[in-house]
């Protein structure tokens, strides 16, 4: 790794890029276009984001974020890094700082033109594979050299589900010889014996955190939070109507605040506050009768069912704008509550998590399902074709939301993807919907160029005459 | 003495399989060795470890698995798609890793897209856990006897908890005695090649267990050990390897292999059962401890203690830590270990290689010369007066 890269914790920078990104719109608007001048990497994303209303707010969310974990330390908190498919409530409960390797990768390829490549490598380095999925590299690669807030314990919950992931945390661990917990993931779902698995095994990571940090769990803060989290799935029910619709009341980015979001701050006011705005734009705008995005008409709509491509300046969503191509959501926007629309619509109430805040045992219970409910813990554990799981889920959500097509995108470390992804597009293909596979890594340009990608996907377009 | 070992390892079906099935013996196969093959035996159903060997094509293996999965599973897809393993009644997938838990679908599909009759009348989906706590291994028995539940009604069997218990017993001596197999190659000097003992580990796991005991007993009382000494004396470890071409590559004539922590070999048998536990709790218990591989996560720790354990015991002068390409458990755990034994003054050797025919056979050949001559070096600086 360059020396240079290594004057800076790759946190702080980011924490300081974001924070004054979230500030931009604060001035004038002569002063806004100005200052776009002297950021000429950063005045895409931050244009992209701003074409939401709820834009500058997810900014100010993404810089509170990260400067939780630059300052945790010095506010007397702990550090625990966790994986996106894991719910952070908890951490919050705890009074900890949850540190998602997946979310400071994305953030990271967002901002800077040449993405994470340098930390990718660096984890190779230090022993880790090539092979590994980038998405955690991206900034494992930056805490492995020492340049970012240090990790005090390491927690995931992918055994089971995704080996790359599992293994990235477990690496780290060990690594840095670090406090390790690990949830597993049976391969069903609704079974008695796996939700009595589920919940003994949510006990002992308690039992696990509060050893950690040194704190009991405070009942009040946990129903605090999961009553938060209430209020969010029911604000998340609406937008998802407003997504159903066509041409889309709400911007093409909406998925993407949706998972983000919620992957940063369950449970949390400051998440609320991002969903009270998308829901009030989705409201105008459907009252208005006008579109959320800004192009001339809806052409095609398509569903991502796995992650989207988050290499430099939100490039995936720019593309969608200028092909005017709907986007509605992808796995990563689902978390399953009971109240949930394609839950409601398919009768799936066994496979979804209900919240009951009456008990300290209700309450663990109920978080312990939310957490078997993260986006890709919940679909991606069991043969695809199996009952709840990816293709069942796929053909649900891409009908619920009037899809035209499905894309796959992913990265090359997807060990459980890529070992059947060709059989589900079969059997997507099958059900009517025209099914794309992105061979690009969504968080490396440099195994595919965005150029070659965005080629590709084109041509897959025409060739389907969705465009 | 070894050449009806390396037969049966090195060939998918066998005489003894052919003989069994057609004396009516039904034949399991499964795919990790987190799988109780005493359950099966007790049912006098015979246990076979499913190998990838001799593919020479991955056609279908390619179109159903992508591009970046590791040639393993995709080499026992192929298998399967060409109807090798037609003589299976069934078989166990096991999540093993993301991998190999998707020969799952994948052999389904490809059964259906080719309209061939590849998956085994019997298809059973193993769960096991990826930790050891008091609540696994509970998922683990029970898990257990959801298998006995379903495989004694597929077959029309009954099952008897003494059988097992003398499965149990069965397996135990025959873990004593392949123990002492690998004792030839772990003691100083070595008795054996590592070549000849992994034969007979994978030949145990391609045949009806009772004749390969017999086999086994006559090798070691016949047995009277090759003279090896002054070869280096390496450790492998790292991804599963059913191929004797692989250690042969790799011992040449100047090494030999004295000690390995690979599936497909003697780790499989260094844990006992319990015998004075009950059955299966004995039995998770023994397969969840069984943790030699980084499927286990968090269990690194042990998992070295072990290495530097099995180094001190065979007075291991090199290690060679090997992937298959897109084997991130191993490949990581690789990472760490090459870290902490060269730390302890252990040279090590990190390959990263394709399963399968040795395409790269020159290549790897001349790494491993490479590491041979540093160990030369350092044999003639230690012993330097």
């Amino acid at each position: 790794m360059r020396q240079a890269l290594k004057q800076y914790n790759f946190d702080w920078m980011l924490w300081r890029t974001y924070e004054a990104g979230s500030r931009l719109l604060a001035g004038t608007k002569q002063e806004y276009d100005i200052a776009l001048r002297y950021i000429p990497y950063f005045r895409d994303p931050v244009k992209e984001v701003f074409k939401a209303k709820a834009g500058q707010l997810f900014l100010q969310m993404t810089a509170t974020y990260l400067d939780n974990i630059v300052h945790a330390h010095q506010r007397g908190k702990k550090t625990c890094m966790t994986t996106f498919c894991f719910s952070p409530a908890i951490v919050y409960a705890l009074d900890m700082v949850p540190v998602t390797l997946e979310l400071l990768t994305v953030m990271m390829t967002f901002l800077y033109k040449r993405g994470t490549g340098e930390f990718l490598d660096y984890c190779n380095e230090a022993g880790f594979t090539e092979t590994s999925c980038s998405s955690q590299r991206g900034s494992m690669g930056a805490l492995l050299a020492d340049i970012g807030t240090p990790i005090d314990m390491v927690v995931t919950d992918s055994p089971g589900v995704c080996d790359t992931n599992a293994n990235a945390f477990s690496f780290f661990a060990a690594y840095k010889d670090l406090p390790f917990f690990q949830l597993n993931m049976p391969p069903w779902l609704v079974e008695e014996r796996v939700t009595e698995y589920h919940v003994q095994d949510y006990k002992a990571l308690v039992a696990f955190l509060e050893e950690q940090s040194g704190k009991k769990l405070d009942i009040d803060r946990l129903r605090q939070i999961l009553t938060e989290l209430q209020k969010q799935d029911e604000l998340i029910n609406e937008l998802e109507q407003f997504l159903c619709y066509r041409p889309l009341p709400l911007p093409v980015t909406t998925c993407l605040f949706i998972y983000a979001g919620r992957f940063m701050f369950a449970g949390m006011p400051i998440y609320t506050r991002l969903l009270e705005l998308l829901v009030n734009e989705g409201r105008e705008n459907v009252r208005l009768h006008q579109q959320g995005i800004y192009t001339s008409h809806e052409k095609s709509r398509g569903f991502f069912c796995y992650i989207d491509h988050y290499t430099h300046s939100l490039r995936l969503w720019q593309m969608l704008q200028e092909l005017n191509i709907g986007y509605s959501g992808n796995i990563l926007s689902h978390f399953w509550a009971d109240s949930n629309p394609p839950v409601i619509q398919n009768n799936w109430e066994e496979a979804a998590y209900s919240i009951k805040t009456g008990t300290l045992e209700d309450m663990l219970t109920s978080i312990a399902q939310i957490n078997s409910r993260m986006p890709m813990i919940k679909s991606i554990r069991g043969p695809y074709d199996s009952p709840y799981m990816w293709l069942q889920d796929t053909l649900a959500l891409a009908s619920m939301y009037r899809a035209d097509f499905i894309v796959y995108n992913g990265t090359p470390g997807c060990r459980n993807t890529w070992g059947m992804v060709k059989l589900l597009a079969q059997d997507t293909e099958k059900a009517g919907f025209p099914t794309h596979i992105m061979y690009a890594d969504a968080f490396d340009d440099r195994v595919q160029s965005w150029d070659a990608t965005r080629d590709r996907f084109e041509e897959f377009l025409r060739v389907r005459r969705l465009i | 003495m070894f050449e009806e070992f390396y037969t049966v390892a090195q060939t998918i079906n066998n005489e003894y399989i052919v003989k069994a099935k057609e004396q009516g013996v039904q034949c399991i196969g499964y795919t990790c060795s987190y799988f109780p093959e005493e359950i099966l035996h007790s049912l006098g159903i015979i246990p076979y470890r499913v190998k990838g060997l001799n593919v020479s094509s991955l056609s279908v293996a390619d179109a159903a698995f992508g591009p970046f999965i590791c040639s393993h599973p995709k080499c026992l897809l192929q298998h399967f798609a060409d109807g090798d393993y037609s003589f299976l009644d069934g078989i166990v997938v096991t999540p093993g890793c993301d991998s190999m838990r998707r020969i799952d679908e994948c052999i389904r599909k490809t059964a259906v897209n080719l309209n061939l009759p590849v998956v085994p009348p019997f298809f059973f989906h193993y769960a096991v856990p990826h930790k050891i706590t008091e609540y696994s291994v509970k998922w683990l028995v029970d898990e257990l006897q959801r298998f006995i539940d379903s495989v004694t009604e597929h077959f029309s069997l009954s099952f008897s908890y003494e059988k097992l218990k003398e499965s149990i017993a069965f397996y135990n001596r025959m873990r004593k005695r392949l123990e002492e197999l690998n004792a030839l190659r772990m003691n100083y000097p070595a008795r054996i090649a590592g070549a000849d003992a992994v034969a007979v580990y994978v030949a145990g796991l391609s045949m009806p267990r009772d004749r390969f005991y017999s086999m086994v007993e006559s090798l070691l009382s016949q047995y009277t050990g090759t003279n090896l000494e002054g070869r280096r004396r390496l450790m492998l470890i790292g991804s599963a390897n059913d191929d004797i071409d692989f250690i042969k590559a790799i011992e040449g004539e100047t090494a030999v292999v004295v000690a390995d922590t690979l599936c497909y070999g003697p780790r499989l048998d260094v844990d006992y059962v319990d015998e004075s536990d009950e059955p299966l709790h004995a039995l998770a218990l023994r397969y969840l401890n069984h943790s030699h591989c980084p499927r286990m996560y968090g269990g690194y720790k042990q998992r070295l203690a072990k290495v530097v354990e099995a180094i001190e015991r065979a007075q291991v002068e090199g290690v060679v830590l090997q992937n298959i390409r897109f084997c991130d458990l191993h490949g990581a755990e690789n990472g760490l270990l090459e870290r902490d034994l060269e730390k302890m003054g252990i040279p090590c050797l990190r390959l990263e290689r394709e399963y399968g025919p040795m395409a790269d056979y020159e290549r790897m050949r001349m790494r491993i010369d490479a590491f041979i001559e540093r160990l030369e070096v350092r044999r003639l600086v230690c012993d330097r007066p």
